[in-house]
């Protein structure tokens, strides 16, 4: 009897410690996680007293609803148009930085680079709605430069809102990416370059086979969280374009949000929510095996 | 295989001067040493020749061009890394083929001249594995396949032992002395260890504070130090060197006399710095040179063939020699001889040798 009270209260200090943390997780995470699934199994919730249990019926209306692929085709768009902007800059601005330059030039260009970071959506949102503008400075530059004969909308042609959507999420995002790859730069061991630089090997042939190679496990664990954040983004998409003009930037958040706070329709964005949740959730568990890789 | 000569070489950090005019020719085929504590330069100056570090002036020159402004790649030189610096993700082949990739030669010639250097170093088992998966010692052998696949004309090493244990670092040098006599390129080989370098060696180069000290053969080095500096870095344990007074009959070490002939410039009251090896303290050395001094032991370390003693002279201590199979205990006061014919003089100030 001693023995076993003695073992409950070993094995247990423990999970009493863990206690507060899993009562707030609990709280705060499972019980909306858990209302938005029963949410997307019913009709008229919120609205109504009294909903009506419907099953499946709001899953086999989404995926029947054109709308709902078309912000499908847009999110992926803007998912992998973002990510690969994010690590392309990214990775040419956190090369830049660790060259070999003063290393006061480097603080001062790593301080500015990061900038995007710390301004919140709706600046970002605000300021780049003003530079795009039809009499905005990208349009006067560019009519300075002859490239244009007329202002362009970018915001408002649904031809050029996802490029410039793009441009912003690049430009918002890129951070992220270059101080990841920053860190992991400045662990590749400088023989390595020295040795390659002796094999003969140029600065694609050091950036090909041994910066790529060394970098590959950051590339691929921050590209995946990029991507789960990029696909869930909602702010920057909804202050900027707003899902238009007409749905040509409408992304599953925007879809989602639509629904639950303009059109008051919580059944269908409880559905939308949770087939985010599910692509997101793959992604994820896509995150955390690379993750347990590295350990 | 060329010759090296380095002329006047001088590195600059900003103000900070790291080398200090280094003179140094190498000889077609010669094994050459840079050895010295560490901050001594000799990385340094070894990069240098490499490429891989600005000349701040002087000139260094492989074969009869002067390669101040030559890339690395162009140098004709391969280089081995302290920490190896194999490419992780890359196969022990694929290491060692990348410079002939790079230079773009047929692939058939790669797969030759890999598979010829993996016999050399007995690597072909090892060919399909990444670096990750190699011990030490094999990744060393590696890392001299990477460098001998490419046929260069200098081979450069940057302290190549430092990371192995005592036994597979004894292994490895026999090696590359062994390598040396078959390849017998020119190399320039750089450790802070003096062994190595007196078992490498055809030619040693003492460096100390971005100055060369002394160079020359391991024999000259060791047994014709010119200054304080190299007598005390070579040899193990190194030279006893005791500051002492010059006295009418010879030296006065502290308390004792000893009675010796001391170099003629000498003059009694003189200042100098006197040197003799542990090899030449022994309790049986015989001749006129000896001098016999009564030793109280305060230590003994047996090295198996033999022991280093321990013992006070003069206030200083002093290590001597004996069998290792000679049984002493520490308090014990033995007889032991200081043979002076091998002994050295120094200058209290410069560290000049005094002949």
């Amino acid at each position: 009897m001693t023995n076993t009270i003695r073992t409950i209260n070993d094995r247990g200090t423990p999970y009493l410690f863990l206690l507060p943390c899993l009562l707030v997780l609990g709280s705060l995470l499972s019980v909306p996680l858990y209302k938005v699934v029963e949410y997307s199994l019913f009709d008229n919730v919120i609205v109504e007293r009294n909903p009506t249990f419907v099953g499946l019926q709001n899953y086999r209306d989404l995926l029947s609803d054109p709308g709902y692929w078309s912000a499908t085709l847009n999110t992926v768009i803007f998912t992998l148009g973002s990510v690969i902007g994010h690590i392309i800059v990214g990775t040419g601005l956190a090369l830049l930085v660790n060259a070999d330059i003063p290393q006061r030039a480097q603080t001062i260009f790593r301080s500015l680079l990061i900038l995007p970071w710390i301004f919140t959506a709706v600046v970002v949102a605000l300021n780049w709605q003003l530079l795009l503008n039809p009499f905005g400075v990208v349009n006067y530059v560019l009519d300075t430069l002859g490239l244009i004969s007329e202002p362009l909308d970018w915001l408002g042609d649904p031809a050029l809102a996802m490029w410039s959507l793009l441009i912003i999420s690049t430009w918002r995002g890129y951070p992220f990416i270059m101080v990841s790859f920053l860190s992991g730069l400045q662990s590749i061991p400088r023989e390595l370059y020295e040795a390659a630089e002796i094999d003969g090997a140029g600065f694609w042939g050091k950036f090909w086979h041994v910066t790529v190679p060394q970098l590959k496990p950051v590339i691929y664990g921050v590209a995946l969280l990029d991507l789960i954040w990029t696909f869930q983004l909602f702010p920057l998409v909804w202050l900027t374009t707003g899902g238009g003009p007409g749905r040509a930037t409408e992304v599953l958040s925007t879809l989602t949000f639509r629904a639950a706070f303009v059109d008051f329709e919580f059944s269908q964005a409880a559905t939308a929510a949770v087939s985010i949740l599910v692509i997101s959730a793959a992604f994820t568990v896509l995150y955390l095996r690379n993750e347990a890789q590295k350990v | 295989m060329s010759r090296i000569e380095i002329r006047d070489l001088v590195k600059m950090y900003g103000t900070q001067q790291a080398l200090y005019g280094i003179d140094i020719q190498i000889e077609e085929g010669e094994f050459c040493v840079l050895v010295g504590p560490s901050g001594c330069g000799k990385s340094t100056t070894l990069r240098m020749v490499a490429g891989l570090e600005t000349i701040s002036g002087g000139e260094v020159v492989i074969g009869d061009r002067v390669v101040n402004g030559l890339k690395a790649k162009d140098r004709g030189i391969a280089m081995v890394f302290q920490n190896y610096a194999l490419y992780p993700s890359k196969t022990v082949y694929n290491n060692m083929a990348f410079a002939l990739q790079m230079a773009k030669m047929p692939k058939d010639e790669i797969h030759r001249r890999v598979q010829e250097v993996a016999d050399i170093l007995e690597l072909r088992p090892l060919l399909d594995r990444k670096p990750g998966a190699l011990s030490g010692g094999q990744r060393q052998r590696v890392a001299m396949g990477r460098a001998i696949v490419r046929d260069p004309e200098v081979f450069l090493f940057d302290e190549p032992l430092s990371n192995l244990d005592a036994k597979l670092r004894g292994q490895m040098r026999a090696e590359i002395k062994r390598l040396h006599q078959r390849l017998n390129n020119t190399i320039i080989y750089v450790t802070h260890d003096q062994v190595e370098a007196m078992t490498l060696a055809d030619r040693i180069v003492i460096m100390r504070d971005g100055r060369i000290e002394q160079q020359g053969t391991p024999e000259e080095v060791f047994h014709d130090p010119a200054t304080q500096f190299v007598a005390g870095f070579m040899g193990s344990p190194p030279m006893n060197l005791t500051t002492c007074k010059v006295t009418d009959t010879g030296l006065a070490l502290g308390t004792a006399n000893v009675a010796c002939r001391v170099p003629k410039r000498l003059s009694p009251g003189d200042t100098v710095v006197f040197g003799i090896r542990a090899d030449d303290i022994r309790p049986n050395v015989e001749g006129a040179a000896a001098v016999t001094v009564e030793a109280k032991l305060d230590l003994i370390e047996g090295l198996g063939t033999e022991n280093l003693v321990h013992f006070m002279l003069g206030g200083e201590t002093i290590i001597g020699k004996t069998d290792g199979r000679a049984k002493y205990t520490s308090g014990q006061t033995v007889s032991l001889a200081l043979d002076m014919a091998h002994s050295y003089f120094f200058d209290s100030e410069t560290g000049a040798r005094i002949r």
